[in-house]
């Protein structure tokens, strides 16, 4: 559905997804949010902006609300939630609210240039209890491969019972639906009854790279556990060669993970004070790239790449061409009191606009803080500054040849 | 302008492709990694160069005939190649390394929804143009680090065009012998085209390598594909070929690219065939360099596996991607072997000897490092 933007079709783009939420079946109350997103961000949206796409998205664990903008050049200063405090401009707060409305907010390029803004509603799980793995299990047969959802739902059960693998392997209805929205792949180890042993998942992070969780093992200590978590992750790199993934990273190691099949490539403060390495394992050869780093982070970056061996020219990124309009995008996690930042648009003001929105958000009580720079596109270089101001710092260099990311945290007692 | 989507226009096995992007040249490799020097181990070229003959060849040559064309299908060549292996002219094709006669193949017998039988941990281009081309590449895994003939005879199945075996095969050096080959030329019975890739062919020193020539006689669906980058050190001037039956030449012909082959590259060939005394004094380089390796890996305690060609692999307790960029920043390359479903081994060619010893150096100093 496309409709011109601005306040005189904000209703009607409201009725229209509350009509579709309605007819697919989706519990009255998420329409009602999804519509009021829908309403808000059209009648904030600029008459710049031009025909406003309007979509509904069943990912299974989580409905979705995309806006599409033909062009990225729309005026987003609105949905840059920090700009609310300013109070300066009425349609800015709708902008604000509608990713208030949201459990995810996410901005990604549009498919021809434009702009995509993602609205997630999280969808709830009745919560179950979980049936326990049988004491004997094993020993592994044949290659991990990609389970069936009744073996797959069977491993995330065991794992949930046993405390296996980490928070991604609780829910077995979830994971099921994730991994049917294409948003999660598995490879589970097999015993000769066709029983699940462990089981490794992988989610996208970022274009080129996958965040790796797990594994989740149901082997007794002992028992060829280190074997079977070297032979999931070695079928994993199997499957993910030759493609367009370059790298595998792990923000939250499970126990079992094979550490000396990666290298730690930076810390993460947790919740509890204390910090846990953040691993990567290239699939590919790294050639050697450009890395654009701001003055404030040239020290440390520079310290990290000659740590890791890489090839980089490590250039001073040049002035944004903006004046004003900075932006980033903000993903939430509300559960984990987590804020992810990401530029979205960079201009002069990117560092006051980085600080603001730390601001925002640590007065909102969110207590954990990232933010993640490409350092292959000059222009978040700009966003830098704010970030370290507002107590944010180097936390771990992941690296791609065509960008490497920058992690950087804060936690709140941190300042 | 206005009417122009991409999207629509590209086809969805291209869409889905994620391009090759080669490595830069060793001038931005070496200010990126602040080396002086880099030793290339990572392509199995031969650091003896080409044969005295092409060289002389290409030292004399008269630069203006850059201007003109090629002979546009290697007419002189193709008899030289034919002549020493007791074949026709005509059952020889030419390409602009023997990555572009895999291209003419795939073109001349695959269309889409077909699909290509190969090995998984083989080398990736006959994959990869399978997939660009909408070919389905069907993955057996290798068996014991060798190509797996009876999985490989049940992924054969009524949309099979192709077979691509690698002998011997890059990385693992593992190879098939003449009744081995025969055998399975028999197994599959004419059902597909079977090609075996044999470029590092002229490393085997083993007398039980097979005389595939011999085999086209009776198997007139077995392709063989040579390439001068290897044992004849004319990697630079990308030239390869490949030889057929009559009738199956005849087809490949017609999806080959004539003047593909540069002139140079067609005048150095020509006098590289067959020089013996190159091949012999290649092989007893690569011998003594693969028993220094080996030392190495002995000393090290790591793994190693490769039994014919310029390259053996070496089982390292680092991630292989790592080592690769250490051993950068120490002024070698070597191939790390994650892309090739090998994690955790590296690929070094047999270079020089200094380049050889480059390298033990830095592979130690790296592996200590931890
Ligand atoms: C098995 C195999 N086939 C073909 C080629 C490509 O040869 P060319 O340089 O003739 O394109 C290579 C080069 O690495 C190879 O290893």
């Amino acid at each position: 559905m496309l409709l011109p933007p601005g306040p005189g079709f904000a209703a009607v783009g409201a009725e229209f997804i509350r009509g579709v939420a309605a007819a697919t079946g989706i519990a009255p109350r998420l329409g009602d949010r999804l519509a009021l997103i829908a309403e808000e961000v059209l009648a904030a949206s600029p008459p710049s902006a031009g025909q406003v796409s309007l979509a509904l998205r069943d990912r299974r664990h989580a409905l979705r609300l995309e806006l599409g903008f033909a062009t990225a050049d729309v005026d987003l200063a609105g949905l840059d939630q920090a700009r609310r405090q300013d109070g300066e401009d009425t349609a800015d707060v709708g902008l604000y609210l509608a990713a208030r409305l949201a459990d995810r907010l996410t901005t990604e390029p549009g498919v021809q240039g434009g702009l995509l803004l993602g609205f997630d509603l999280a969808r709830a799980y009745p919560a179950r209890v979980a049936e326990a793995p049988p004491q004997a299990l094993g020993p592994v047969h044949g290659v991990p491969l990609e389970p069936d959802d009744a073996t797959l739902a069977l491993l995330v059960d065991w794992a949930e019972a046993s405390g296996a693998g980490g928070p991604v392997f609780r829910t077995a209805a979830r994971v099921l639906d994730q991994r049917a929205a294409g948003e999660l792949a598995a490879l589970v180890a097999l015993d000769a009854r066709r029983r699940p042993l462990g089981g490794l998942f992988w989610q996208p992070f970022g274009r080129r790279l996958m965040a790796l969780s797990g594994p989740a093992l149901l082997l007794p200590e002992g028992a060829g556990r280190a074997a079977l978590a070297t032979g999931l992750l070695d079928a994993a790199l199997g499957r993910l060669a030759r493609g367009s993934i370059q790298g595998l990273v792990v923000l939250e190691a499970a126990p079992d993970m094979p550490a000396e099949a990666f290298e730690v490539v930076g810390h993460l403060p947790d919740a509890a004070g204390g910090q846990h390495p953040v691993l990567f394992r290239a699939l590919e050869e790294d050639p050697g790239g450009i890395a654009w780093v701001p003055a404030a982070l040239r020290p440390w970056v520079t310290e990290q790449v000659r740590r890791l061996g890489l090839g980089r020219d490590i250039e001073e990124p040049p002035p944004p061409a903006r004046a004003t309009g900075a932006a980033m995008a903000a993903e939430t996690d509300r559960a984990a009191g987590r804020v992810t930042l990401r530029p979205l648009l960079a201009a002069a003001d990117a560092a006051a606009v980085a600080a603001g929105n730390v601001a925002l958000f640590r007065g909102q009580g969110f207590s954990q803080f990232r933010a993640v720079l490409d350092l292959g596109r000059p222009e978040h270089a700009a966003f830098a500054e704010g970030l370290v101001q507002a107590g944010l710092a180097p936390a771990a260099l992941i690296p791609d040849a065509a960008g490497d990311l920058l992690l950087l945290a804060a936690t709140g007692t941190s300042r | 302008m206005s009417g122009f989507a991409l999207e629509r226009l590209v086809p969805a096995h291209v869409r889905a492709f994620e391009a090759y992007v080669p490595s830069p040249p060793d001038d931005v490799l070496r200010r990126r990694f602040g080396v002086a020097h880099l030793h290339r181990l990572n392509n199995n070229e031969n650091p003896l160069g080409p044969p005295a003959a092409s060289r002389a060849v290409m030292a004399r040559w008269e630069v203006g005939q850059a201007a003109q064309y090629p002979q546009g299908d290697g007419w002189h060549l193709r008899r030289a190649i034919a002549g020493r292996f007791g074949l026709d002219a005509e059952q020889v094709i030419l390409g602009n390394g023997a990555n572009e006669v895999i291209a003419f193949v795939i073109k001349a017998f695959c269309e889409q929804g077909d699909n290509i039988v190969t090995a998984d941990r083989t080398f990736a281009v006959y994959e990869w143009l399978a997939s660009f081309s909408g070919v389905t590449p069907r993955l057996v895994p290798l068996r014991a680090d060798g190509f797996d003939d009876a999985a490989l005879l049940r992924a054969i199945d009524a949309r099979t065009r192709v077979v691509f075996l690698c002998n011997p095969n890059n990385p693992t050096g593992s190879w098939w012998d003449h009744a081995k080959l025969a055998r399975f030329l028999d197994a599959v019975a004419g059902r597909a085209i079977v090609v075996v890739d044999e470029a590092y062919a002229e490393y085997a020193e083993e007398p039980g390598f097979p005389d595939s020539f011999a085999l086209m006689a009776r198997h007139p669906n077995l392709v063989v594909y040579r390439t001068f980058s290897k044992m004849w050190g004319l990697a630079g001037l990308r030239i390869g070929w490949m030889a057929a039956a009559p009738a199956v030449a005849a087809t490949v012909r017609k999806t080959s690219i004539s003047y593909s082959v540069n002139l140079l590259a067609l005048d150095a060939a020509r006098e590289a065939v067959w020089d013996e005394a190159h091949i012999a004094a290649t092989r007893a380089h690569v011998r003594e360099m693969r028993a220094g390796l080996a030392a190495l890996a002995g000393r090290l305690g790591l793994g190693m596996i490769g039994a014919i060609g310029n390259f053996a692999m070496l089982r390292l307790p680092i991630p292989d991607t790592v080592a690769h960029r250490r051993l950068m920043a120490r002024g070698v390359m070597a191939r790390a072997m994650t892309s090739f479903r090998y994690p955790g081994w590296l690929r070094v060619s047999f270079g020089s000897a200094p380049a050889m010893a480059a390298f033990a150096e830095a592979l130690e100093a790296v592996l200590a490092e931890g």
